[in-house]
């Protein structure tokens, strides 16, 4: 292993010298990522009435996330780690409260929303996916294995479950996808044997056909749709077909930034949401649509340097847990605007429009940043839960690199 | 657990990221630079077109499996909003063609407003010379959509229109209810009759038609296609020939026949005149053939077998007898004496002949009304009442129909609270010869007799005897339980039984017996203020083991003997194929 290794560290310094060891990499492929889905978010949604409605929305949620995201980056994020429990209960709580009448808020056939006056529309399940990373990292550091059965994995697995399932009641199948990738991502990362991973997506599987009876019609139409999108070109295979005639019509070029038809005019549905990345290969070619991709590589890569580099076991699991998120969301939301994989109404992270969304990973990339400018000892010694192997890498030392 | 195993796992997990993003690059080369050129047509011109396949209707068949209902191809002309490029030349240039208005056309177009990608049916059944001229102009009408669609064929006209129902487009407020249920926009569904009621079986799935077209819209390639699925088969317990039987006797007279098996409720015949043709409605009736419709002063489209209430005159004998019978009041014995009149305080009510002496089955038979007005009030109108709800009068049978009526029972409290007024005597009187306030249909009516037939149960009346699918597989068997049971003791059935029989051998309906089939049944003539008496027979067959009751009802002729009883006499003949008796 060495891709991730980074070069030998610096020593520690003091609370100053902590922001120099910002993530430079990692910032910048952010901030790239946000002002790119500034500009599509524009682009996508200029022609109308009032022009700036989306951008501006988009900008104030951006505005909000930078904020708490600073305060993230400030505060020590194993302070996190120390009030897992409580943020385990009220996420549980929130995402309850939306299926409550009167309390949630229901849109195209989902309760998912809580309404916040002023602020607009909340979304627990978007943070619900941050706050549940932090949570599984604790727990992943408070049982730190060896795994060696799937039972050993079964707490973990009923530490993810009863979130999932409140969102899957929602219903928000793509969301509770989500949830599958972090869990299988961190376990992987943690430990877990290969062999009891596959076991469990083995069951997985084996409780499609439950799952599907408790699918709402809707879904269940735009799986099928997915696997054979003419049976219902009209209704859900509908978005599959204008997307690709979208992506497709990009051409090497794009048709050039706000030049856009196909997605800006009404053939592909939700083209400022889940779909943006229609826009996106429409406008801007198989050319933009690589470099967007070659970004996400970019901060994944580095977001994976973070968890190498971490120093301790929640730090660096959380840190997987973020980038096996964000990553999840690139694959199923581009695969999905270009036909290979289903409709589950997964944003395109940092692009979609969508404040919560948008906020949600403003703070988990602040969050991987603070995990990575601390990641040797600063200031008070506080290590509750060191990963055994952090232990061995201190004592031996830089020599390491040169396995 | 090693920190170098942790490290060669996020390793292994960039790599598994960095080969699905691979994926996805690999996917965007081949449907942007691979196949780039093809979608960049479609984008461009917005070629591609998805059309909805209208399903053919399920077919209905009588009892014997012969089809009432068949499916024509016919053109249909749209506009889709999306591809109307100049609404300005275009559409005067298809009104014209179609012979419709501008107006109307734009109204319809704007109707639809929020599905700019559901074609706008303009016309359905639009003859061939029209289509050859739209089709000459092909060039010139971009938006203008010519399609082959299914239009339902009522083989026999007005035969059974009634109980078969029409269609008409979908309203808005039903497409919203029916959306997610695969009803369309502008699609035709059942608005009476058994279309309306067994929509959801007999209109099928609709298929998708994905076309490549070219700019001025004309079909270049078709990418993919489902074929519509056609909706299941409705089989009836109509038979065919007794139908036409009741409908040929009824004639061009204004009246209803019902013939129906009294075992199982399954209607054989359903007859209402006048009726109305619902081809007219096949393809979306036009205002002014509607208007005409409505405006029939003999309302064609009521369907007077469920939905018209009548005096029932004597036929109503059968409860009040029931009653009398039941309270132990008289038997097939007692006697009595008919002067042609009767006497309640002074004021005299006149029968229509002085009976002389006779029996309670004689006085049935001979339909003598001082007989019942002697009983009328020792039973007294609350009990009237009660038979008569105990016989089903008074609610709907549940037949699968529309709008049935349920008929009027009257007794003192309902008179109070309808009228204002005390129940008088003379009332009773006129309740128990099915005079005054009562209401029925002909169909509870035949409900009535059934019960009498079969010992007691309330069957439920059904026109749809099983759905199957067009394949000939069943979907569903529909038995509907009896609904009730007229609790009487086998004593009174008997003699009620008896009765109905002398009626037919030697009272007042003797004129339609049936060399070979024994018949028995009532007359009925109720007086009414429109106009002459209603004349009414309900009858059944063979009365030792009844397997048909009819009823025939004739508004505003007079005797039920007379007008009535031969209409039904017509029907059991054909319904038992027996040869009509040598006229004398």
């Amino acid at each position: 292993m060495s891709a991730l290794a980074g070069p030998p560290l610096p020593q520690p310094g003091g609370p100053a010298r902590l922001f120099r060891n910002v993530d430079i990499l990692l910032l910048l492929s952010t901030l790239g990522l946000i002002g790119f889905g500034l500009v599509m978010v524009y682009s996508s949604t200029h022609v109308s009435t009032r022009p700036f409605l989306y951008l501006r929305s988009q900008a104030l949620h951006l505005a909000v996330g930078l904020i708490v995201g600073g305060l993230i980056l400030a505060i020590d994020y194993r302070a996190f780690a120390s009030s897992a429990r409580i943020l385990y209960v009220v996420n549980a709580l929130l995402l309850g409260a939306v299926l409550v009448p009167h309390i949630g808020r229901s849109s195209l056939g989902a309760q998912r929303w809580i309404p916040l006056g002023p602020l607009g529309q909340f979304q627990p399940s978007e943070i619900a996916k941050f706050v549940i990373i932090i949570t599984l990292a604790k727990y992943l550091t408070d049982r730190p294995g060896p795994y060696q059965s799937v039972w050993d994995l079964a707490p973990f697995l009923g530490h993810v479950a009863i979130p999932m399932l409140l969102i899957f009641k929602q219903p928000d199948l793509g969301t509770a996808l989500v949830y599958g990738a972090i869990f299988i991502g961190m376990l992987y990362a943690a430990g877990a044997r290969r062999r009891d991973l596959a076991t469990l997506g083995a069951a997985g599987l084996v409780l499609v056909p439950i799952f599907w009876r408790l699918l709402k019609e809707y879904q269940r139409r735009r799986l099928l749709a997915f696997v054979h999108p003419t049976l219902d070109p009209l209704g859900s295979g509908y978005g599959i077909i204008q997307s690709k005639i979208a992506v497709g019509s990009g051409l090497e070029w794009g048709k050039g930034l706000f030049a856009g038809t196909q997605g800006v005019l009404r053939f592909v549905p939700e083209h400022h949401t889940d779909f943006i990345f229609s826009v996106i290969g429409e406008e801007l070619g198989f050319v933009g649509a690589v470099v967007l991709l070659s970004l996400f590589l970019l901060w994944v890569y580095r977001g994976l340097r973070i968890a190498a580099v971490a120093r301790d076991r929640f730090g660096a699991l959380a840190a997987v847990g973020i980038v096996s998120m964000v990553a999840f969301h690139v694959f199923v939301n581009v695969g999905m605007t270009v036909g290979i994989m289903p409709i589950t109404g997964i944003p395109l992270p940092f692009i979609s429009y969508g404040g919560s969304a948008l906020m949600a990973m403003v703070w988990a990339t602040a969050l991987l940043l603070s995990i990575g400018m601390r990641h040797q000892r600063v200031g008070i010694g506080f290590d509750a839960s060191p990963a055994p192997a952090h232990l061995i890498r201190s004592m031996r030392g830089p020599e390491r690199h040169e396995e | 657990m090693d920190r170098e195993v942790f490290e060669r796992r996020l390793t292994t997990l960039l790599a598994v990221i960095a080969g699905l993003f691979l994926v996805l690059a690999v996917r965007l080369w081949q449907i942007q630079i691979v196949q780039g050129e093809y979608f960049l047509r479609l984008a461009d011109e917005n070629r591609l077109r998805i059309t909805s396949v209208v399903p053919p209707r399920g077919l209905i068949k009588d009892r014997r499996g012969r089809p009432l209902t068949l499916n024509r191809p016919a053109f249909t002309v749209s506009i889709l909003p999306t591809e109307l490029r100049h609404p300005e030349q275009v559409l005067p240039e298809v009104a014209r063609k179609l012979g419709m208005p501008v107006p109307e056309i734009i109204a319809k177009i704007d109707a639809a407003g929020d599905r700019p990608f559901e074609p706008v049916r303009l016309r359905r059944d639009v003859p061939k010379e029209a289509i050859a001229a739209l089709e000459e102009d092909r060039m010139d009408l971009p938006g203008v959509l010519v399609q082959v669609e299914p239009v339902r064929d009522y083989l026999y006209g007005t035969l059974a229109a009634h109980l078969l129902g029409y269609l008409g487009e979908i309203n808005d407020r039903d497409l919203a209810a029916l959306r997610t249920q695969g009803y369309e926009a502008g699609e035709l569904i059942g608005k009476d009759g058994i279309e309306r009621i067994y929509d959801r079986f007999v209109k099928g799935r609709h298929g998708q038609i994905q076309a490549e077209v070219d700019a001025q819209g004309r079909p270049l390639r078709v990418i993919a296609k489902i074929p519509p699925t056609t909706g299941d088969t409705l089989t009836l317990g109509i038979d065919l020939d007794v139908q036409k039987a009741a409908e040929d006797a009824l004639g061009s007279r204004v009246g209803a026949v019902v013939a129906m098996d009294p075992n199982d409720g399954a209607i054989v015949a359903l007859a209402s005149h006048p009726a109305f043709d619902p081809n007219l409605f096949a393809t979306g009736i036009t205002t002014t053939a509607w208007t005409r419709l409505l405006r029939d002063p003999l309302q064609p489209l009521l369907d007077r077998a469920t939905q018209g209430g009548y005096p029932m005159g004597s036929v109503f004998k059968i409860v009040t007898a029931t009653a009398a019978l039941d309270l132990g009041l008289v038997n097939t014995d007692t006697r009595f004496y008919c002067p042609g009149f009767y006497n309640l305080g002074g004021h005299i009510f006149h029968d229509h002949e002085a009976h002389g002496n006779l029996n309670f089955l004689e006085g049935i038979a001979q339909s003598c009304n001082v007989v019942f007005w002697t009983l009328a009030r020792p039973v007294g109108p609350d009990n009237l009442a009660k038979y008569a709800r105990m016989y089903g009068l008074g609610q709907t049978t549940g037949v699968d129909l529309v709008q049935e009526s349920a008929g009027v029972i009257p007794d003192p409290s309902w008179k109070a609270r309808v009228w204002k007024e005390p129940w008088y005597a003379g009332d009773t009187l006129n309740s128990a010869v099915g005079q005054g306030y009562t209401l029925a249909t002909p169909i509870q009516v035949a409900r009535l007799l059934a019960a009498v037939a079969n010992g007691g149960r309330l069957v439920t009346p059904h026109l749809v005897t099983q759905i199957t699918t067009p394949q000939g597989q069943l979907v569903r068997r529909v038995a509907p339980p009896a609904t009730g049971e007229v609790r009487l003791n086998p004593q009174t059935i008997a003699v009620l039984r008896a009765g109905l029989a002398a009626v037919v051998t030697r009272g007042t309906a003797a004129s339609i017996q049936i060399p070979g089939l024994a018949v028995a049944g009532k007359t009925g003539t109720a007086e009414n203020p429109h106009g002459k008496p209603h004349a009414w027979f309900a009858g059944y067959a063979p009365t030792d083991s009844p397997r048909l009751v009819v009823v025939a009802l004739v508004e505003n002729v007079g005797f039920g003997a007379e007008f009535a009883a031969p209409i039904v006499q017509r029907v059991l003949q054909v319904a038992f194929d027996v040869r009509p008796a040598p006229h004398p």
